[in-house]
């Protein structure tokens, strides 16, 4: 697999696709229309440097698809439920998820700005869409460390620590606050340095635009959409 | 009055939308437990007093509380929630904006009542359910199996959602008032709040 098969898509086109595919999540679609749906997260994970997770995925959805299909009419009681959760989650989520991890991680937050800045949405928006972006990794990361940490004093994540679930949140949330008072400043101390505050028009080392692949995917998204739309449509009208 | 928000005040924004939104999608987790789904906005309204408290700290010009609101329901509208959470996020946010603007910012008073509020964007979220009541029962029925809806069914109705809404505002401000305790107790000594 060589590199050159790799792409990169406009912010842009990442946020409709991902608004695109949660319009749809809460209801069910045919199969061969949500088959495409599905496809465009794996594609773009694939070709971009996210192969294993875009593998993983692919394989998470088509067992879940299995379950629901085969296995659930059958299914009762508490394995039902299991089953349920597991495949309901799967089913539903992991598309976005999948598109929402994509897009997380693969746009710089200067691409970002880029786009949108270029799509004139005013600056009260952008900046804190982009920390949200920029913070959300860092939180579970962050939750991971102080995991850590807790187990080092004996108090893991588990049934003793579970019954005593005030002081667990207790111990969760005050770090997690207090670093993020911190990064606060620390985030608007550095914008500052980069001149965020000038309220000037802003140049831009990179340039953003479509390419084709770009228009290829949203076509695609777009034509699903359509479909569903058409049928979701008809079914109202049948009802 | 009408000062504008700084880069600064953007950030804050951000930062604490994310504590938020990582905390409503962890405890929505809990939502595939089928009566804990209903319960959702109460757990969101008990859980988010703390970081919403230290944020009124960092807020004193009218309009954050507002952006905030709409900032998670972008995030809530990109995640598989429907489009109904932008509206009623903001909205509820407004409100709470307006509330706090009448305690100047640093009324204790006018925060718990404006936590509790605000939360009740979260019922953004469920409101859909409430709505379409109908449609969304038949989807779940196919996706999440006839057990799931059977427990689930008589907990969606009109009565229900109006009790849930007050016991939001009620937990929302209870949850305000120990996170103002909670705020004496680490932050002012840390020096941060």
């Amino acid at each position: 697999m060589g590199l050159g098969l790799n792409f990169t898509l406009d912010p842009k086109t990442k946020i409709i696709i991902l608004a695109i595919l949660s319009f749809m999540v809460f209801n069910d679609v045919s199969l061969y229309i949500s088959g495409i749906l599905v496809l465009i997260p794996f594609i773009c994970l694939f070709f971009s440097n996210h192969k294993k997770s875009a593998i993983i995925y692919i394989i998470a959805y088509i067992a879940a698809k299995y379950v629901q299909i085969y296995i659930l009419p059958t299914a009762t009681g508490l394995l039902a439920i299991i089953l349920i959760t597991f495949s309901y989650t799967a089913s539903r989520m992991l598309p976005i998820i999948m598109m929402g991890y994509y897009t997380i991680t693969t746009t710089k937050v200067s691409e970002f700005i880029a786009s949108m800045e270029k799509s004139n949405i005013p600056k009260d928006i952008i900046i804190p869409v982009s920390v949200v972006f920029r913070y959300i990794p860092s939180v579970f990361e962050e939750i991971k460390l102080i995991t850590n940490a807790m187990k080092m004093r004996g108090f893991g994540l588990n049934i003793k620590s579970l019954k005593n679930p005030l002081k667990l949140i207790e111990f969760y949330m005050i770090p997690i606050l207090i670093s993020a008072v911190k990064t606060a400043d620390e985030l608007s101390a550095a914008s500052l340095t980069r001149g965020l505050s000038n309220p000037e028009k802003r140049t831009h080392l990179l340039e953003v635009k479509f390419t084709r692949m770009d228009y290829v995917l949203l076509a695609l998204t777009i034509i699903g959409f359509g479909i569903y739309a058409f049928n979701f449509l008809r079914g109202v009208a049948i009802a | 009055m009408s000062e504008r928000l700084n880069v600064k005040d953007l950030i804050t924004v951000g930062i604490f939308s994310v504590i938020i939104i990582v905390l409503i999608f962890i405890f929505g987790m809990l939502g595939y437990i089928p009566i804990l789904m209903i319960a959702l906005p109460i757990l969101a309204a008990l859980i988010c007093g703390i970081p919403f408290m230290l944020f009124l700290t960092r807020v004193n010009k009218f309009g954050m509380v507002t952006l905030m609101g709409l900032i998670l329901g972008i995030v809530m509208f990109l995640s598989g929630h429907t489009w109904v959470p932008i509206l009623v996020f903001t909205l509820c946010a407004f409100i709470a904006d307006c509330i706090l603007k009448m305690g100047d910012y640093s009324s204790v008073k006018n925060s718990i009542v404006a936590h509790g509020v605000f939360i009740l964007g979260v019922m953004g979220n469920m409101l859909p359910f409430f709505i379409m009541r109908d449609f969304y029962l038949n989807g779940l029925r196919s996706s999440m199996g006839a057990d799931y809806v059977n427990v689930i069914s008589p907990f969606i109705n009109t009565p229900v959602l109006i009790v849930l809404i007050i016991l939001t505002f009620i937990v929302g401000m209870a949850s305000a008032y120990v996170g103002k305790i909670v705020l004496k107790k680490h932050f002012e000594k840390a020096g941060i709040a």
